[in-house]
């Protein structure tokens, strides 16, 4: 009786489906998230390490290079464009989007590795470089700039001409827990708490469904930056599309292998400048200062009026930029 | 034809047997012929700090047979932003001495927003549950299965901003599945029964866990 209820009741819904409009794909790039370069020709890419990788370049392409490396890991570059003002005083301002990341080429998730990290940012600046002796910056925020730390105590000899860092969660994996579990302040009775976890009863995907996972990611960022988020942003950050998996990756890999990414710093002398925000509460001077103590050479600098992404509004950038740029300036 | 469709796919969600969740957890030993109707109220953690109300019916039938209609939503400053209804019942398939055997089935309608999108899910939620009962306390274990089957998608303007070409409507086949396992207990009194679930939620590929992989519920239940 079951088994003929069954069978009735699917095949009268076969029958109405078939006379319907088809529907939307979930996992169909281009329906919930954008499509990636691979996807995509339109848009502006690069090949390098086996990957192709969303970027921009600005810029006499012979002026002294800066090599932005956006947060998450996994979000994208599309919050960092303010550095585009580089340009416009003598830089050449590359951004790219981290393989995973935004609109660069998805891979699977047990594919990401730091050295994979290190390979594609060595892809990145001799794709644009001109010269031998053309200057190389990095700037890297948050999670950039932990990779761009990570990238110099793998190669502490490298010829990277100076750093600017912007609130890296930390240089050891234990620094960073604690400011993960500081700026993610959800509370149990919030609105944010629903807006970041209730939707997972109706979403749901495997660890390489990618267009499902990072449209996920993407309402996970929505509820982090609501207004009980303690990392004092003046607004949302605009994105074009969150990368899970390499986000996934890279935290159960800091879990995993709790790396130290200090050990050789020492080795690097130049003057790095290290910049926090005032309105952050998950950072402050003393992070700042436990976190930046691990290279013998530093600026810190408060950004005042800003929060996290000090580098993405108006009144963070331009209390930001003068320095940036001075110190960029005495060091070309 | 599209709320038809989405009526049928309910329908058939509940009559296959397919899925089914957290709902009115019933002490069989304690519950009478003539006791019809069921009010509860309940708290817990149900993918959010949620807390709901439901009523159950008991049917005059061989086996004993409650229908159940169920609401909850998470606490938060948006209180209709978000919630769950489900609508089915539950029957006592088999009895031996003290032990029975349960099947639960429910169809499911939700709603989630946040500042980026509207989602409205019609799904199913399907459970077996084997447990001990006396008149006075019960243990049982459930393993269940919540679908969500068909999802109408509504983005924000503050969405469009980020992706201009966002495709708003009905997604379909099934955009998520969870597992759950766990126990259930309570105490039984008068016309009253004090229950507790707590258990384990796993995606439906049964490797990935949600951000909180855990369920818990405090229950109170009323019969007259």
């Amino acid at each position: 009786m079951k088994n003929s209820r069954s069978f009735i009741a699917s095949l009268f819904a076969v029958l109405l489906l078939s006379g319907c409009e088809p529907e939307l794909s979930i996992n169909e790039p281009g329906n919930l998230v954008p499509k990636t370069v691979d996807q995509d020709s339109s848009l502006p890419s690069i090949k390098v390490n086996g990957a192709q990788l969303h970027s921009e370049a600005f810029g006499n392409p012979s002026d002294p290079m800066i090599v932005v490396l956006h947060g998450g890991p996994g979000i994208d570059y599309r919050h960092l464009l303010n550095c585009k003002e580089f340009a416009d005083n003598g830089y050449r301002v590359v951004f790219y989007d981290q393989r995973g990341a935004g609109l660069s080429q998805r891979f699977p998730y047990s594919s990401y590795t730091m050295q994979v990290a290190y390979d594609d940012l060595n892809g990145v600046i001799a794709h644009y470089r001109t010269s031998p002796t053309q200057p190389i910056f990095l700037l890297g925020h948050s999670w950039g700039a932990m990779l761009a730390t990570a990238y110099i105590n793998q190669y502490p000899t490298a010829d990277i001409r100076g750093l600017i860092l912007g609130e890296p969660g930390g240089l050891k994996w234990g620094d960073v827990e604690d400011y993960i579990s500081r700026s993610q302040d959800f509370r149990l009775l919030g609105e944010g708490l629903n807006d970041a976890v209730y939707s997972e009863q109706i979403l749901t995907g495997k660890q390489n469904d990618h267009a499902i996972i990072d449209y996920k990611f993407d309402l996970w960022s929505a509820a982090g930056d609501g207004k009980d988020s303690p990392t004092g942003n003046e607004g949302r950050l605009p994105h074009w599309r969150s990368g899970a998996a390499t986000n996934n990756a890279y935290i159960d890999l800091g879990d995993r292998e709790n790396p130290d990414w200090t050990t050789n710093l020492s080795q690097y002398t130049t003057k790095i400048l290290f910049i926090y925000s005032e309105n952050n509460k998950a950072y402050g001077l003393a992070h700042a200062q436990k976190v930046s103590s691990a290279y013998p050479n530093v600026e810190l600098f408060e950004t005042l009026d800003a929060g996290h992404d000090m580098l993405s509004f108006p009144k963070g950038w331009n209390n930001t930029f003068p320095t940036m740029l001075n110190y960029l300036n005495s060091l070309k | 034809m599209k709320i038809i469709k989405i009526f049928v796919l309910a329908l058939v969600a509940v009559l296959s047997n397919k899925s089914v969740g957290l709902s009115q957890n019933l002490n069989w030993a304690r519950l009478k012929p003539e006791q019809r109707h069921i009010l509860n109220v309940n708290a817990g953690y149900d993918y959010a700090f949620t807390y709901g109300v439901g009523y159950g019916y008991q049917l005059k039938t061989k086996f004993p047979i409650v229908l159940n209609v169920e609401h909850s939503q998470p606490a938060g400053e948006d209180i209709f932003d978000d919630f769950k209804t489900k609508i089915g019942g539950q029957i006592r398939l088999y009895q031996i001495n003290n032990f029975h055997f349960t099947a639960k089935i429910h169809g499911v309608f939700r709603r989630y927003e946040n500042d980026y999108v509207r989602l409205v899910n019609f799904g199913s939620d399907m459970s077996a549950i084997i447990g001990y009962y006396k008149s006075k306390w019960f243990v049982a274990g459930e393993f269940g299965f919540d679908k969500a089957i068909v999802t109408n998608f509504k983005h924000s303007d503050l969405f469009r901003e980020d992706f201009p070409q966002v495709k708003d409507g009905w997604y379909e086949p099934a955009t998520g599945g969870n597992f759950y396992f766990g126990l259930q207990s309570g105490l039984s009194f008068a016309k009253s029964d004090i229950t507790l679930k707590v258990g384990k939620v796993i995606q439906q590929d049964f490797k990935t866990d949600p951000t909180i992989p855990l369920y818990l519920q405090v229950g109170y239940n009323r019969k007259f």
